[in-house]
């Protein structure tokens, strides 16, 4: 059965994210002296307001204190989040999908000890990263940087992958130093893990936990989608050649490209994660054996950069402004392409793939 | 044909590339980093420029100038660009109106406006012709008396009364003499009712408002401009009262001024950031060594590169051509279709280039970043749709 409707949990979330968003969220990212600023720090008070709206647990089951939401709802809520602050969306967005992961890899004990906390605590975020494990008596050391780990200067938690499974490491444990990412080429929150030494007991070995598979593409069709809603009201209020710009066909194609390019890039990211809530259907023949999350990682930023360019041109001079959104738009685009793990990684993922 | 340079145009060639691998390029990352939008400019740099006749390269010989062709400036303004293409268009930005200059100002004009701008180093121009609510409006006017401009002038004796403001004037905070487009007759299509002032920065009534922030060629500095009861003397028009465009557009109906150079200038400035991005490229593909091997080895950086060079290349042969017609008063639609291959030229070399140095998770190459950043500009001065639309008018008359 191909079905595209959401459910009405999934709509009422969608809602209530769009307007928390464009009250809480917006008036504060969106300020002039913020846009213009060179530095902009992560908006704390904003993120604990959406984490006690329940967005930073989403992806827990009802009975771990969390929503129960899936990967689809989780893809929709970073889309809105990022429509108002990529940075607030990323460091959600890895939370949430973290936590979901690793309710599913912990034992009933382990869920006890580390997601109780985790729930009732608004400020308790989740990184994942890689080290080398070494067996000690009963327990693992680990050792090993790991650079660029979303998250690592805020969570309270790290999971750290290695070759045995997932060590869950609390912060504050010795042996872990932690570095925050210098410049700001990256959404969210981002650092430098150095292990040295560092002691987990074997009681802390979980089994895989993975992050969301389509955070970066749901992220960037949020950028994208700000752009166009942005360039859309202006096109429809600016006036020149006798008429509002969106009434001249070179606009009104080009906000028509716009839309194509979300349109189709939401489909591509709906499709994967839908497909990571329901694997049985590649083994029924309805969804190809192809890593449908790279193709969404793959199209997805790629198309919201050149769409929240566009989206900039409507504006004329204002699009190059810095105390207008425009340019971060477009900046913020530009970082979901180019983070390490942009559209380049993700199309030679899907080369793999088919090559076998 | 003949794809030689001349001597002398090979000589300005080699001094820009000294001054601007020696002087510029230094400065270039530093100046675009500075937060505050006024604070970026460097009058060091144009003190130094202007001594090697970079500021009064445009204009005439018999008037004092290096009277330098189109194809000499195409070539300095490339070079220039290739090390910092903010910086670049501060200098070219006076020949721009030195051109004007030379072309529309009676002889009084000259000694009065032109003399002072030879004798000192840091006289730079402006031309000021967007308002908040008339961008496209100027550029592709429709017949309603409404749309356009609307900074008026009104005679009284001798003198015109300026009143109204300016948007986005490049050098606006700066500069020492300007060319402002006014209203003289609302009542009639833009075209056929504006007048073009020179308006000297201590006019009385005359005054800068704030310093635009923008994403890109921060160290160029854009400005509002107030005028309220400005006075301006009846022997400071320039042309015709009404005949702004007719002057500024040698009869092209160009009103966004300069005539035969603005276009060139733009599609050279783009250039030299291609030529930029395509040394940077390739030397980074060489000296990075991701796992023992140079990334140079990887098939889709080889083809990016390639990409990169054809482009450039293809826009080396259009700016040459465009500047070499200029050279020769032909007349064509090629100067705009040069200017708008550009914009799609010189962002797609910056991505590229952007793309070759992305890879740690996390971090950005601050050069790339700058190149994108600043080409991103050419969107709406050089390829926006009216832009092409207006050269497609052309084709089609």
């Amino acid at each position: 059965m191909f079905s595209l409707h959401l459910s009405p949990e999934q709509l009422e979330i969608r809602d209530t994210v769009r307007d928390f968003v464009g009250r809480e969220i917006k008036p504060v990212a969106l300020a002039s002296a913020r846009l213009e600023a060179f530095e902009r720090p992560l908006l704390t008070v904003q993120l604990e307001a959406a984490s006690r709206l329940g967005l930073r647990t989403l992806g827990l089951s009802e009975d771990a204190g969390g929503a129960g939401a899936d990967a689809l709802t989780c893809a929709i809520v970073t889309e809105e989040l990022a429509a108002g602050d990529p940075d607030i969306a990323a460091v959600l967005g890895h939370t949430a999908g973290l936590a979901r992961s690793l309710e599913r890899a912990t034992t009933p004990a382990q869920r006890e000890r580390f997601l109780a906390p985790f729930a009732r605590d608004d400020a308790f975020h989740l990184a994942l990263a890689d080290a080398e494990a070494a067996r000690d008596g009963a327990d693992w050391l680990l050792q090993g940087a790991c650079a660029a780990v979303a998250n690592a200067p805020l969570a309270k938690l790290f999971m750290v992958r290695t070759r045995a499974g997932t060590l869950l490491v609390p912060r504050g444990t010795a042996g872990v130093a932690v570095r925050e990412q210098p410049g700001d080429w990256y959404h969210g929150s981002c650092g430098e893990l150095a292990f040295s030494n560092c002691r987990v007991p074997a009681a802390n070995l979980a089994g895989e936990v993975t992050k969301a598979a389509t955070l970066l593409p749901a992220l960037s069709l949020g950028i994208g989608r700000a752009a166009y809603e942005a360039a859309l009201e202006y096109a429809r209020l600016r006036v020149q050649g006798g008429k509002p710009i969106i009434e001249h066909q070179a606009i009104a194609a080009k906000l028509a490209g716009i839309a194509l390019r979300l349109e189709t890039a939401r489909a591509a990211v709906w499709r994967a994660a839908w497909a990571s809530d329901h694997p049985e259907a590649v083994a029924d023949r309805s969804l190809p054996e192809l890593p449908l999350e790279s193709i969404a990682e793959a199209y997805a930023p790629e198309a919201m950069l050149a769409a929240a360019k566009d989206a900039a041109e409507c504006f004329g001079a204002m699009g190059v402004m810095r105390d207008m959104p425009l340019h971060k738009y477009i900046r913020d685009a530009r970082i979901c392409l180019h983070s390490g793990e942009g559209s380049g990684a993700a199309k030679l993922n899907l080369a793999v793939a088919i090559t076998g | 044909m003949d794809f030689e340079l001349s001597d002398e145009q090979r000589e300005w060639q080699m001094k820009a590339r000294k001054f601007a691998q020696e002087e510029i390029r230094p400065i270039s990352l530093q100046r675009d980093a500075i937060e505050d939008p006024a604070k970026t400019w460097d009058w060091d740099i144009i003190r130094k420029g202007s001594k090697l006749g970079f500021r009064t390269m445009a204009v005439p010989k018999e008037w004092g100038g290096e009277g330098t062709g189109f194809v000499t400036q195409a070539l300095v303004m490339a070079e220039l660009a290739k090390a910092d293409s903010a910086i670049s268009k501060s200098f070219s930005q006076c020949w721009k109106w030195s051109h004007l200059i030379a072309q529309s100002c009676t002889e009084d004009q000259k000694r009065r406006f032109l003399k002072p701008f030879l004798d000192d180093d840091t006289f730079v121009l402006g031309k000021g012709i967007s308002e908040y609510d008339a961008g496209s409006d100027n550029r592709l006017p429709p017949d309603d008396p409404r749309a356009g401009l609307k900074l008026r002038a009104e005679r009284r004796g001798d003198e015109w009364i300026l009143n109204g403001s300016k948007a986005y004037i490049a050098n606006g905070n700066i500069g020492k003499l300007f060319f402002i487009d006014a209203r003289t007759n609302p009542g009639v299509p833009l075209r056929q009712g504006i007048t073009m002032f020179l308006v000297p920065r201590d006019t009385p009534g005359f005054r800068s408002g704030k310093v635009f922030n923008k994403s890109g060629w921060r160290f160029y500095q854009n400005g509002e401009m107030i005028f309220e009861n400005a006075r301006v003397p009846h022997a400071n028009v320039v042309g015709e009262v009404n005949g702004a465009t007719k002057k500024s557009g040698g009869g092209g109906g160009d009103t966004t001024g300069g005539d035969l150079f603005g276009d060139l200038e733009l599609a050279a400035n783009a250039l030299g950031i291609c030529d930029d991005a395509c040394e940077s490229a390739l030397a980074h593909a060489r000296a990075t060594t991701p796992d023992g091997k140079a990334l140079f080895e990887q098939q889709l950086v080889q083809l990016k590169l390639n990409r990169m060079h054809a482009l450039t290349e293809a826009l080396r042969s259009f700016v040459l051509r465009v500047a070499w017609e200029h050279d020769r008063r032909i007349h064509s639609p090629n100067p705009g279709l040069a200017m708008n291959f550009s914009t799609d030229v010189v962002q797609e070399v910056t991505e590229l280039y952007m793309d070759l140095r992305s890879g740690a998770g996390g971090e950005m190459d601050a050069h790339a970043d700058k190149l994108v950043r600043d080409s991103f500009i050419w969107s709406h001065l050089a390829g926006d749709t009216v832009q092409r639309l207006k050269v497609a008018r052309r084709l089609g008359r």
